[in-house]
């Protein structure tokens, strides 16, 4: 994690530095540690929350960076969760190899569906990119080679123990943040932020927008095929309507807009928050959605840039620094 | 004297309002031009067209004998076209040394080492190095207006447009950007300055050109064009 996590300003030291640099350390021993001790139902939840977090990550690269508000980031969960089924289910393949497939066809079908999204600009490619991924239910749905509308029990599944499912989607957490913050610390990134800022500034500064658009596109594309590998080996059981459900991207849009757009830390707090308030929410069946979308509603009524908006607006904090800071 | 630029009949037309007749004039280089006109006379928009932004209904543009018209924002940006404007679009969440590595980076394509050995000299310049940690948007008026000037710069620019660059500034601030200026000239950048501020244009520029009514009108020394009987017509009608 050298150089991801350990670049700060320059002449910082001391007892503030090194405790960002072990924290992070600290934080990922105990959530390692959790694979041994926590219960079940704990390890359940922490499972979900990695796994949105990761796929809020990747939403937030788009909408909060990028300007690609996409309502089609189920296509690549569906994607990733089909080839997870097939893979071990059909083919009796590892696990491992569904990962990395599911990875390498999210990215092939993104570059494919890139030439026509891409030509629609704002709210058209949000409609464009949902168009999508309706298109991919119904497809699947009719497709023999994907089982049709009867999809797959995912038996895989059960070769797993809850822990070691809940450390698979820690690595898919961890892994996400990891890519977010290379990406948000390399040219690539600077290019993100100042588009998040300012899109057209961006622009006359030199910035490529159809370039730096489609990257991010691929590697959110990529990660949340895996996360999508991740979430169906949990859930065991895959059918078209549900793997490329709207309410996949609704959740990624609820996480990265209530923890705060354009922010690293963002996603991490907003998957806390609506996996758990989720889970509250199973008592109310019928109307959890409805309440879902009210506080959502609320939230963003209080704060319109999210919880780390609020944080950012009293302080300079990060806990995942981004900042670049002049070497003299 | 060689020519930077050399624009000939430009227009546009937005619907039916002909924003641009017919705009000539040439650039030479290490000069600065000076625009001055009044509101909706078409300068922002003869600005717009320059950097890209905007596609003219006619007229041809050659940039160091270039014809650069087909070229896209950023390929102008990346052949030495700089650019602030009237109201500072700044990156708000970036540091004001961020925002001089986004003109550095993806105005010269260099790397990011290569940019941040180079940044705090134009923070310098501008005077803003004792402010490089703070978020643009929390800069003031004058130092955002500056920091416009400094990304513009990172570029490394051959052409320099300024959008009104001392409007809504101090006396002594105005001393300040003309200062600043100066210093871009000495440096070997020819520029486009926009300003209603009479100082400015008086002080600041070698040439001034009159649009009015989306034509050039007069163009020649500041202080023969300032006192001529067009910008008279221009500014209080006939």
């Amino acid at each position: 994690m050298n150089g991801i996590f350990s670049k700060g300003p320059a002449g910082m030291a001391g007892p503030a530095w090194h405790a960002r640099r072990i924290a992070p350390i600290a934080v990922l021993a105990v959530l390692v540690s959790l694979a041994f001790w926590g219960s079940d139902y704990l390890l359940s939840i922490m499972i979900l929350i990695m796994c949105y977090m990761a796929i809020g990550q990747m939403w937030n690269l788009l909408g909060g960076y990028a300007g690609l508000v996409s309502l089609g980031q189920q296509s690549f969960i569906g994607l990733g969760g089909y080839t997870l089924a097939k893979i071990t289910q059909v083919y009796h393949l590892p696990v491992i190899l569904a990962f990395v497939l599911a990875a390498v066809i999210s990215v092939l079908f993104a570059l494919l569906i890139s030439i026509p999204v891409f030509k629609m600009k704002g709210v058209y490619f949000t409609i464009g990119t949902w168009i999508v991924a309706e298109c991919l239910a119904l497809f699947f749905s009719t497709w023999s080679f994907s089982n049709y509308a009867q999809g797959y029990t995912i038996t895989a599944t059960y070769a797993f123990s809850t822990a070691q499912i809940y450390l698979v989607a820690l690595a898919v957490g961890v892994g996400a943040l990891i890519v977010v913050m290379a990406v948000l610390r390399s040219r690539l990134g600077l290019a993100l932020m100042a588009m998040r800022d300012n899109a057209a500034a961006s622009e006359v500064r030199g910035v490529e927008q159809y370039r730096t658009k489609l990257k991010c596109f691929l590697i959110s594309a990529a990660v949340t095929g895996i996360a999508g590998a991740a979430l169906y080996l949990n859930q065991a059981f895959i059918q078209p309507a549900n793997a490329f459900g709207i309410s996949w991207t609704v959740s990624m849009v609820f996480i990265a807009i209530i923890g705060g757009m354009g922010t690293v830390e963002g996603p991490i707090i907003g998957a806390v928050i609506f996996v758990l308030l989720r889970q509250a929410l199973y008592n109310f069946p019928g109307i959890s959605m409805m309440l879902l979308g009210l506080i959502a509603i609320a939230i963003i009524m209080i704060a319109p840039r999210g919880i780390m908006g609020i944080i950012r607006r009293k302080t300079q904090f990060e806990i995942f620094p981004v900042r670049r800071h002049p070497s003299a | 004297m060689n020519t930077i630029l050399e624009v000939r009949d430009l227009g546009i037309s937005f619907g039916s309002n002909q924003v641009l007749k017919s705009v000539s004039f040439d650039l030479y280089e290490n000069e600065i031009l000076g625009v001055i006109g009044p509101n909706g006379a078409g300068k922002t928009v003869m600005l717009n067209i320059l950097s890209g932004i905007l596609k003219p209904g006619k007229g041809s543009v050659s940039f160091m004998g270039r014809d650069i018209l087909p070229m896209s924002i950023v390929e102008r940006t990346r052949l030495g076209f700089g650019r602030t404007f009237q109201i500072p679009r700044s990156f708000e969440n970036m540091t004001a040394y961020e925002n001089g590595l986004i003109g550095s980076v993806y105005g010269t394509g260099a790397t990011e080492r290569a940019a941040s050995l180079k940044v705090p000299a134009i923070l310098e310049m501008i005077g803003l190095s004792d402010r490089k940690g703070v978020f643009a948007g929390k800069l003031g008026l004058i130092d955002r207006k500056r920091l416009e000037i400094g990304v513009a710069l990172a570029s490394n620019p051959k052409l320099l447009l300024l959008d009104e660059v001392a409007g809504g500034l101090t006396e002594s601030e105005v001393s300040d950007i003309l200062g600043i200026v100066r210093g871009i000239k000495e440096a070997g950048v020819s520029v486009i300055w926009i300003e209603h501020v009479l100082q400015t244009m008086l002080e600041g520029t070698d040439r001034v050109m009159l649009l009015a009514e989306g034509r050039d009108v007069v163009c020649g020394p500041p202080e023969a064009v300032m006192s001529s009987k067009e910008v008279e017509t221009a500014y209080l009608g006939a």
